[in-house]
């Protein structure tokens, strides 16, 4: 299963794919969203001090795992929501916003 | 504590220092269509910071250029004007205003809700009809009434962030109850005084009430990418709470599970480099 996450930059491996542009002080992009980690790429944000980044990369399934990762997203999805009611709009979105966190979480 | 009124909040608008020419003029040229562009990429070129910010934005994943531009001209000639002007009130508005003495004013969850809601209004403008940057520029200036008054009404406004965060209540509630009037009217009320375009006039006053807004207005598109920025927590606060969406808004746009999932792939795809890029 492809998971998106911010990782420290120590776990971090060559060959994960960055999932949202690594940006410094003045927002200038120091790596682009999609660009392939390399060994030069990680010594340099090193040098940077850049700590975590945040990258997609493959992990076994577990079934465990992933309702834990469920139970998370809805906690924080039914507090959002708390007064936003129970219209189809509403149901929509709610569900959507689920499906795309599991798949991509913060 | 005294309520405010309309004529209160005017006066006050009045009062406001104006806006820099390069601005001025293009909101004047929302309704010219014989419009100077290359006079107004000079004006705007002589404003450095604002240039500056402006081509920070255009070399951005926003746009995801293959080369970069490094000057306003570049930039018109490759994203175009339309996009061009989007960015200039983008950037500059948001600015105009100082919020620091405002006591519980969440400047940060401010941005970031508001880029949310530009990148929002962006991905969904498509289904309305509506011009992608100028729905983007409406998201992200749709709250302004509320730097309004959190930099004039600093107290008052203190005071309903308390309130709402006491009561965990919508923050239009609060702002009614406390102050009067809500961050849309008085939002709707700055549109007016600077002579904001209709169509973002309208996204601003009734993006609470998109359904009394007119079935093809900016206001429900700005309606429903405001619940889009909610519904995915993306101003980062713990007190963060998503009103009802707006049906009748909802059904105008037609929007089911699986272009509501496209719209926040797209959202999250430039959000936190957005973000930085705005900030000033």
């Amino acid at each position: 299963m492809k998971v998106l996450e911010v990782l420290a930059l120590e776990v971090v491996k060559p060959g994960m794919k960055i999932a949202a542009a690594v940006v410094d002080e003045g927002g200038r992009v120091l790596v682009p969203v999609g660009a392939e980690v390399t060994e030069a790429m990680l010594a340099g944000l090193a040098r940077r001090d850049i700590a975590s980044i945040k990258v997609e990369h493959e992990v076994e399934e577990d079934p465990a795992a992933r309702a834990a990762h469920r139970a998370v997203i809805t906690s924080r999805l039914d507090r959002l929501f708390r007064q936003a009611g129970d219209a189809l709009a509403t149901r929509t979105l709610y569900q959507a916003v689920l499906a795309h966190r599991m798949e991509h979480p913060l | 504590m005294t309520m405010l009124n309309r004529d209160q909040v005017t006066a006050r608008l009045k009062q406001l220092p104006s806006l820099p020419s390069a601005v001025s003029d293009l909101l004047a040229s929302f309704s010219n269509e014989e419009v100077d562009v290359e006079q107004i990429a000079r004006q705007i070129a002589r404003d450095q910071g604002l240039t500056a910010r402006v081509l920070r934005v255009a070399n951005s994943s926003f746009y995801g250029l293959q080369s970069k531009v490094g000057t306003i001209n570049e930039a018109v000639v490759v994203l175009g004007f339309r996009a061009v002007r989007s960015m200039v009130m983008a950037v500059s508005m948001n600015g105009a205003f100082r919020v620091d003495q405002c006591q519980g004013f969440d400047a940060a969850g401010y941005l970031r809700h508001g880029v949310g809601v530009g990148l929002a209004a962006r991905a969904l403008a498509p289904l309305a009809g509506q011009n992608a940057e100028l729905a983007f520029t409406g998201g992200l200036l749709h709250d302004i009434g509320q730097l309004v008054l959190a930099s004039n009404f600093s107290v008052q406004y203190a005071a309903a962030l308390d309130y709402r965060k006491k009561h965990d209540c919508p923050l239009l509630l609060a702002e009614r109850e406390i102050l009067g009037v809500d961050h849309a009217e008085v939002g709707g009320l700055l549109a007016e005084a600077w002579r904001f375009p209709d169509s973002l006039q309208q996204a601003v006053a009734h993006h609470h009430a998109a359904a009394s807004a007119q079935a093809n207005s900016l206001a429900n598109v700005v309606h429903i990418a405001d619940a889009f920025a909610h519904a995915m927590g993306l101003a980062n606060a713990s007190d963060e709470l998503m009103m009802p969406v707006d049906p009748v808004a909802w059904e105008r746009l037609g929007l089911d599970e699986e272009k509501c999932r496209k719209a926040i792939a797209d959202i999250e795809h430039c959000f936190e480099e957005t973000c930085q890029t705005l900030k000033s």
